[in-house]
């Protein structure tokens, strides 16, 4: 019988190795194995993109690599989600991402949303080119904690401005985070932006970091 | 301000030869909207009538002093004359540049450029533009472009299943790139047939924060070169994005001049290149151009720290994004033409 940890080693190197076959092969058998299926995705799927993340930053994979590594990922993700007990799912919190108007590429976003997708969040994706009053409506309509921006042309990261301050009028307690080529922290800083996801490995991150801060806020705030 | 005017300026710049002072010019675009309210209309309306774009273009630089004008402003226009539609976003009161957002072609063996490309969608448009900016503005070089294979290729196709077939199906994406190629020179010499003064090659999606320098080498490089050998001088090869890796390629590819944006270390690069080679950048195009918490003071320092650096020219790192602070813009400008008196690496004085 193959062990838990033969398989979450398939799982890994599967997705390092960009081998969405052998990720299929190594998810199924874990499932027919009744092995649970969070601690797979967790300590092998997401383990495996954390170790294509370090290889991007070292300069040894590049946008190419990480994409066919986050289809990987996929094909492992999409066997093993539906096995994940609700109670044990970790669905705590709602993204709603998306590229900003004017902006039709989504190679960044579908980065950033994978790793959402994976944390096991709820994501409420919509798009590319999304209107800014899209953002706004689909945080309102959901009540969505994140609201994810994502801009690849300088031409279009100034409308995020906009959707920046059109939440935070109706919504203060949202946390809004940017990414996307042209946005460096300086600019999220400026913009009024809780948040700004460097690469797509950051985005969960500095989610998760953003909505502890909120909670704290809201805990000292309902103690006084 | 000089003794020549910005097209003196400009063309004997990139042909090395001594002038009274550095340009501030680019191969990208350089539209701003002073100069479209000039014309009285909206961003919308520059990209489909030859006037308004000729007209932006010349007000836009003579508000500013700019040492030319670029035509076109969108990246559109050959993937709209193979027959996707754009969208311009006319309703918007955002600035929002053309864009495809669906591609007719799902597929790379799909691809096939038509002959009478030139004369479809709003390519035809360029060259009554140029024609206008001719005559109406005489003293200013006109600068055209072209995007590079791959870049192109993501306008015409989904950039994530070309950038994934580069592994997997590499065969079918050097034959997608040649005819890519093969379009690109053509349209670069109908350009130059109809008068413009330089054009620059552009090819932005290949900087080596997305694909690997040996990638380039093995993909990217032959075909820039084959293009830039096809064209006649004088002729630019821009890439923004990281491109320390690449400078030293870049300077292979037979441009007569290199550009990169803020994410080069120009000194650096300087220092690979030699003072022969004409390097121009890198102007922030949103912390300093339109950054309204920016000080004229730092806009002034950006550009005697980018002229210290080793440029022959300083030159935005990209299109300008089209709402500038009016004074920042100004300052980087006469920034430029006063601190510029002195010579550069590869450009003497008068």
């Amino acid at each position: 019988m193959t062990t838990k940890e033969e398989l979450l080693k398939q799982l890994k190197e599967g997705v390092i190795n960009y081998n969405e076959e052998q990720v299929k092969e190594a998810a199924s058998k874990a499932i027919e194995l009744g092995y649970p299926a969070l601690e797979m995705i967790m300590d092998g799927l997401a383990a495996g993109m954390e170790v294509v993340g370090e290889l991007y930053e070292r300069n040894e994979y590049f946008v190419p690599e990480v994409l066919m590594c986050a289809d990987a990922l996929y094909a492992g993700l999409d066997i093993l989600r539906p096995h994940v007990p609700k109670q044990e799912s970790g669905v705590v919190a709602q993204v709603v991402i998306g590229s900003v108007q004017g902006d039709v590429h989504d190679i960044g976003k579908n980065l950033v949303k994978m790793m959402f997708d994976v944390a096991g969040w709820q994501v409420h994706d919509l798009g590319r080119d999304v209107p800014l009053e899209k953002f706004v409506e689909e945080q309102l309509r959901t009540d969505a904690e994140v609201v994810a921006m994502s801009a690849m042309m300088t031409t279009t990261m100034l409308g995020m401005k906009k959707v920046i301050k059109m939440i935070k009028e109706k919504n203060p307690n949202v946390a809004i985070m940017l990414g996307g080529a042209p946005v460096t922290k300086d600019v999220a800083k400026l913009f009024g932006a809780d948040g700004y996801a460097e690469s797509a490995g950051n985005a969960v991150q500095e989610a998760i970091k953003m909505i502890a801060r909120l909670r704290e806020m809201q805990q000292t705030k309902a103690a006084n | 301000m000089g003794e020549l005017t910005p097209k003196e300026r400009v063309l004997r710049l990139l042909r090395k030869e001594p002038i009274d002072t550095m340009p501030f010019f680019s191969g990208m675009g350089m539209v701003v909207m002073p100069g479209i309210e000039k014309v009285g209309c909206k961003f919308a309306q520059i990209h489909t009538d030859a006037s308004r774009m000729a007209m932006s273009a010349i007000w836009s630089s003579r508000l500013m002093g700019f040492d030319c004008v670029v035509i076109p402003y969108d990246m559109t226009m050959e993937s709209e004359a193979v027959g996707n539609e754009i969208s311009l976003y006319e309703n918007s009161e955002d600035i929002l540049y053309p864009t495809i957002p669906h591609k007719k072609w799902k597929t790379m063996e799909e691809v096939e450029i038509p002959k009478d490309i030139m004369e479809r969608g709003r390519l035809p448009l360029l060259p009554k533009a140029i024609k206008i900016i001719k005559e109406e503005a005489p003293e200013l070089p006109i600068g055209c472009w072209q995007l590079g294979p791959f870049t192109q290729a993501g306008q015409m196709l989904e950039l994530d299943m070309i950038l994934k077939a580069v592994f997997k199906e590499k065969k079918k994406v050097e034959e997608l790139l040649d005819k890519l190629t093969d379009m690109i020179i053509e349209l670069g010499k109908w350009l130059q047939a109809s008068g413009c003064d330089y054009i620059t090659l552009r090819e932005p999606g290949v900087a080596a924060d997305l694909l690997s320098p040996r990638t380039f080498k093995e993909l990217i490089q032959p075909r820039l070169t084959r293009i830039l050998d096809a064209w006649k001088s004088p002729k630019l090869l821009h890439i923004c994005g990281q491109t320390d890796p690449l400078i030293t390629m870049m300077a292979e590819c037979h441009a007569d001049g290199l550009t990169v944006d803020i994410k080069n270390n120009i000194k650096e690069s300087r220092k690979k290149l030699g003072p022969d080679v004409l390097l121009m950048g890198n102007v922030d195009t949103y912390k300093i151009t339109c950054d309204p918490s920016t000080t004229v003071e730092q806009a002034v320092e950006h550009i005697k720290w980018i002229i210290d650096n080793g440029v022959d020219a300083v030159m935005p790192g990209c299109d300008l994004w089209p709402a500038i602070v009016f004074e920042n813009m100004k300052a980087c400008v006469d920034t430029t033409h006063e601190y510029g008196r002195r010579p550069s690496p590869a450009v003497g004085r008068l």
